[in-house]
């Protein structure tokens, strides 16, 4: 499937920033089922500097410099990507989750760093005995790890509730699981988490989802948003996407945009600002089908 | 002690063996570094002992409490915000230092500077081709599982030039090997404070230090400094060591560091990164910086692209590193080394990278996240201690003392076996390694006492070098099994030299107290010139209320002049304690004031109690401190908190009050003296004076205002003109003037309009004028700046005044409107000097982030 995403922030200051600096993760990059046929990322104010280049996990990264007093800023990206589906899979035809521990290699023996880096907690997965006891169910001895995977999207799709005013960036995932509440980002935190407590590799993924409108009802423009799942590591079928908020495992109306351990490394937008004073946020983000 | 007896002291025992009495007598299960197994002092030790043995005991015991009070001079602290009261804070530098051999030193030498080779052959390889990691050589989750590792600097920290700055901390067990129980790539790790104790300790015991032959630190630094100079790539590079500021431990270390290097001390709030490179905030505009030292956490130098809530560094700073990696040095990343899990592997790395084998290996620990040694610690979890693997421990001293099986109860014990499970790869189990004794003085003699001890490495243009000395610390050997010492006793440590050593070329030059004799610092940071606006403005307030505290007092001790007297004195007090002052109707005068000046001192919640003023005085000092010779910093010792002398005043009876007083104005005016002697006159001094005149000015037209309106009788006019004369130190001047009793119109014109008296409302103001016009504009092109335009108000209304017309007006209507509304044009002036030039908004950045929130 071909998707066009337009993604639009725009930030309005009460008072005038003297200097804006952002790392921006907007540019979706390259994968074995996506193709990026078009991308454009439009900034005002103009940057002094502009630098783009591959991050630590592969993904393109835009650094921008800004440092004339501004009171708003707008980054637009707009990107036609080309999504192959994913093939038909037999989860239980993984190796078993508690087997794969020798068996991160590359072709040549050496260890397989990049896949290695995704079993180490990080800031926001922090493992603790709570995560450990809630990932154990879906983790019998000798299971294969894609179903294990499996399962824990689904339980935590089951388990948990949608709710937007529960949690915010700096919620820790041992609270998500007390309350049972959160967003996307926060089960994608809960499951990585807990497939790490296993010593899986899993990686956070920021991307969009093509949503589609009620029967009957046309789709609204800007309705769409930023959207986060996870990636899950085996020796058979390499990564594996799974997205916990919807409960399903991802096909081709899932768009990467980047990859990371977590939120922190992949966050859209982070800036740091000199002035401004208060600030609000709109962002407006639509995915449609190029027929 | 007589002479007499000093003399039988010393025909005694030259060679200082009845010292060893005690010692001998005191049971040590550590290896003694002092006698070797025949029970004689060793080698190294015999010119020191000597040395003691021919100095009388009262000289020794003088000795020490000078060191003692030079450390406290010195201001050598951890945390100066602490709780002065509290022993614990203190740093104890003892009269006996370590001393090594030279041919022990060669080893030592050699063998921790093979480390700083072999850690900056690690870095290179983690931050560039990985590959120890890929071929097994070293695990990949002890590196990815430590926030230290930052991985926006792979790549880039390669291409930074080799590691700069390595310490280890050492310990020598039992069976005499030494070891590394913990090693410092992340920041200086205290190397300020081993150059702090070596500077007092020569003040105090240098003929003794001369005697033995130790080498000397001067030529260590000096290759520093070289190194860094060619690091930088200029001769007139900008260098400037990044704190983290007061509130830091180091703190004292960082600012001694950059001073006795004639390097700039900023904080990550006095950067600013533009475009690629990184600026210095000035009162004359940004300035680049050539070369930062880094004395803050590797993950805390980058908001924008490191830990998000890392503010000590400038916004962007690695995206400037990625067009100019020599920039930071140590390079943003090298603490990941510093990880205790790196110990157990050094040995293959060395022979992997080197193809040298380890010379100095660390104490032994297992890192617990290698699961095939984790059943075995479980095991024998008695014969370890669990430790964190990665500890910011650069402050000497304060590593964690860590978990201890032993002292455990069953259910802890459980938990940490769950925490072993949980998070092992973030944690060590170490063996008790012992520490060894050295002796130092106590009450009976020398007695052993054990100690580990911090080494210093940097890179200079013939490679690695050793700092020819360190820092020891004495250790509670149950307890720690790193350099854990909260309680601060440290020694200086010597190495003996078995060639000649050249004369002293310390960098301080001529003298220790005047030091950057190379390089002036001329670039004032904006933040630098607030501080020493208030340091002005705070030492005047100090001089000004104990000058009135002392008038006042002299008129209930001398017992001589008129009542009269003593209303001018009361107002003045209440004057300086405003709405807080507490008066007691019909009580006696004299004990009126006496309860007057106890509020003033501290009693009372005015903001001007002269406790609030000293506390303010010492802490912008200290903020400014590197910008204060050390002789100015030792003058301010007396008012600093919790000092003997501030204890001392709010005891005393008024009569010893007065000497008090009087020592303490002394003090302030060596301060004073010391400033305007030295201080170089860049904008720095504009600013000091600045804030002195801006105080004096608004103190005397508050008390001329009190004294004088409404007019008081005749008698007290006169004894309140002698009073205000007085305080404001004008009196000898009015009498040679004059030969007359005071009369208002003439001292009005003394302290008012009199631009040639230095204590006169008219000097205050034209001074300040002055500095105001050597001050950059910074134009906003809209005509005279605010602080210009009041500044010529307040300056146009003195100079135009009538003294013959106000002081002839029975109501007093002129001289109340001429005070009055220089006190209300005086505060707005210091605001408005505040606003243009102190860069109040734009100081703190902050982050934005959006998060969204989506939902088919």
């Amino acid at each position: 499937m071909i998707l066009d995403v337009s993604h639009k922030t725009l930030y309005r200051y009460s008072a005038p920033v003297v200097q804006s600096q952002h790392v921006v993760h907007m540019s979706p990059r390259a994968l074995p089922r996506q193709t990026v046929r078009h991308h454009s990322l439009i900034v005002e104010p103009a940057p002094v500097m502009r630098y783009e280049g591959t991050d630590a996990f592969g993904n393109i990264m835009v650094i921008l410099d800004i440092e004339r007093p501004h009171k708003e800023f707008v980054l637009h990206a707009r990107s036609t990507i080309d999504v192959t589906p994913a093939r038909p899979m037999d989860w239980s035809a993984s190796s078993p989750w508690d087997d794969i521990d020798n068996r991160i290699l590359l072709p040549n023996n050496e260890l397989d760093l990049d896949t290695i880096q995704y079993r180490c907690a990080s800031g926001f997965t922090p493992p603790s005995p709570e995560i450990a006891d809630y990932a154990d169910p879906s983790f019998a001895a000798g299971r294969p790890v894609l179903e294990a995977a499996m399962n824990l999207t689904q339980r935590i799709y089951e388990d948990f509730t949608f709710d937007g005013t529960a949690t915010d960036i700096s919620t820790p995932i041992v609270q998500v699981v007390k309350q049972r509440r959160g967003v996307c980002q926060d089960f994608a935190h809960l499951a990585l988490a807990c497939l790490r407590v296993k010593r899986i590799p899993a990686r956070y993924v920021s991307g969009y989802i093509l949503t589609k409108p009620a029967p009957g009802q046309v789709k609204l423009q800007g309705t769409d948003a930023s959207h986060a799942w996870i990636s899950v590591w085996s020796p058979q079928a390499g990564w594996v996407d799974f997205d916990p908020t919807n409960g399903i495992s991802v096909s081709d109306e899932h768009v990467t945009i980047a990859l990371g351990r977590d939120y922190n490394d992949v966050s859209p937008i982070s800036g740091i600002l000199l002035g401004g004073g208060a600030h609000t946020v709109s962002v407006g983000v639509d995915v449609s089908p190029v027929s | 002690m007589t002479a007499a007896a000093a003399t039988t002291v010393r025909s005694a025992a030259t060679d200082g063996s009845d010292l060893l009495t005690a010692y001998r007598s005191t049971q040590s299960h550590c290896y003694d570094e002092f006698l070797g197994p025949d029970g004689k002092p060793r080698g190294q030790w015999l010119s020191w002992l000597s040395s003691m043995g021919a100095m009388p005991a009262g000289d020794r015991a003088d000795r020490a409490s000078r060191l003692d009070r030079r450390v406290r001079e010195t201001g050598i602290a951890y945390d100066i915000y602490a709780d002065p009261s509290k022993p614990s804070q203190r740093w104890h530098l003892d009269l006996t230092p370590i001393i090594f051999s030279a041919s022990e030193w060669h080893w030592l030498e050699r063998a921790l500077t093979q480390r700083a080779r072999l850690f900056d052959a690690v870095l290179n390889d983690i931050y560039g081709p990985q590959r120890l990691m890929r071929s097994g050589h070293l695990p990949p989750e002890l590196v990815f599982s430590d926030n230290t590792y930052l991985r926006p600097c792979q790549h880039i920290l390669p291409a930074a030039g080799p590691l700069q700055f390595y310490a280890a901390d050492l310990a020598r067990g039992i069976d005499g090997q030494w070891r590394v129980i913990d090693n410092h790539t992340e920041t200086l790790a205290g190397l300020g404070f081993a150059l702090a104790n070596r500077v007092v300790h020569s003040h105090i015991a240098g003929d003794v230090f001369k005697q033995a032959n130790a080498v000397r630190l001067a030529n260590y630094f000096q290759a520093l400094q070289g190194a860094l100079t060619t690091h930088a790539g200029r001769t007139n590079a900008r260098t400037a060591l990044l704190t983290p500021g007061p509130h830091h431990a180091d703190y004292f270390s960082h600012a001694y560091l950059a001073r006795y290097l004639g390097y700039l001390l900023v904080e990550g709030s006095d950067l600013v990164t533009k475009g690629n490179q990184i600026y210095l905030k000035t009162l004359e505009g940004l300035k680049a910086i050539d070369l930062l030292i880094r004395c803050v956490d590797g993950r805390s130098v980058d908001p924008l692209e490191l830990d998000p809530g890392g503010f000590e560094g400038p916004a962007g700073l690695i995206r400037v590193c990625r067009d100019h990696p020599r920039l930071v040095v140590n390079a943003p990343g090298t603490g990941l080394v510093q990880n205790r899990g790196f110990g157990a592997y050094l040995p293959s790395l060395a022979g992997e990278l080197l193809g040298e084998n380890l010379l100095l290996p660390d104490a032994p620990r297992w890192w617990l996240g290698d699961r095939s040694k984790r059943p075995q610690v479980l095991a024998n979890l008695d014969h370890f201690v669990i430790r964190k693997a990665q500890e910011g421990t650069g402050r000497p001293g304060q590593a964690a003392l860590g978990q201890d099986p032993r002292a455990l109860t069953l259910a802890e014990r459980q938990l940490l076996e769950r925490e072993i499970a949980l998070h092992g790869h973030k944690l060590v189990a170490e063996e008790k390694i012992g520490f060894s004794a050295a002796p130092v003085f106590d009450r009976n003699g020398l007695v052993p006492r054990p100690f580990a001890v911090r080494m210093f490495v940097a890179r200079t243009a013939d490679g690695y070098k050793a700092m020819p000395g360190g820092l020891a610390m004495s250790i509670d050997p149950d307890r720690a099994v790193a350099l854990s010492a909260p309680d601060g006793h440290t020694r200086d440590v010597w190495i003996l030299s078995d060639a000649e050593q050249a004369p002293h070329v310390s960098l301080w030059r001529p003298t220790v107290e005047t030091a950057r004799v190379e390089r002036s610092q001329r670039v004032i940071q904006s933040r630098v010139a607030d501080d020493l606006f208030w340091l002005g403005r705070y030492s005047e307030r100090a001089d000004w209320t104990m000058r009135v505290m002392r008038s006042a007092l002299r008129r209930v001790t001398e017992d001589s002049g008129p009542a009269a007297g003593r209303r001018g004195a009361r107002k003045c007090l209440e004057l300086l304690l405003g709405s807080e002052a507490k008066i007691t109707p019909g009580k006696d005068a004299d004990l009126e004031i006496e309860s007057l000046c106890a509020q003033l001192i501290g009693s009372s919640k005015a903001p001007r109690t002269l406790e609030r003023t000293c506390n303010g005085l010492y802490r912008v000092a200290n903020l400014a401190r590197d910008r204060l010779s050390l002789e100015a910093w030792h003058t301010l010792s007396k008012l600093r908190p919790g000092d003997p002398w501030s204890k001392a005043l709010a005891q005393a009876s008024p009569g010893s009050m007065l000497d008090l007083l009087d020592e303490g104005l002394a003090s302030l005016a060596a301060f004073n003296g010391l400033m305007h002697e030295n201080m170089t006159r860049n904008f720095g001094w504009s600013f000091l004076d600045m804030g002195r005149r801006l105080e004096r000015a608004t103190n005397l037209s508050e008390a001329i205002l009190g004294l004088f309106i409404p007019r008081p009788g005749e008698d007290e006019e006169t004894s309140s003109l002698m009073l205000l004369l007085e305080i404001a130190d004008s009196y000898i001047t009015y009498r040679s003037r004059y030969r007359l009793d005071p009369m208002l119109p003439l001292v009005l014109d003394l302290l008012l309009l009199d631009e040639a008296n230095p204590r006169s409302l008219a000097f205050q103001i034209a001074a300040f004028s002055r500095h105001m016009e050597g001050l950059p504009h910074a134009s906003d092109g809209r005509g005279l700046a605010e602080d210009r335009r009041i500044l010529l108000a307040l300056l146009t209304s003195i100079r135009l005044a009538n003294v013959e017309a106000m002081a002839a007006e029975q109501d007093g209507a002129r001289l109340a409107k001429l005070m009055e509304e220089q006190l209300e044009l005086l505060p707005d002036l210091s605001n408005a000097v505040a606003r243009h030039y102190f860069n109040l908004i734009d100081d703190t950045p902050h982050r934005v982030q959006t998060r969204s929130q989506p939902r088919n």
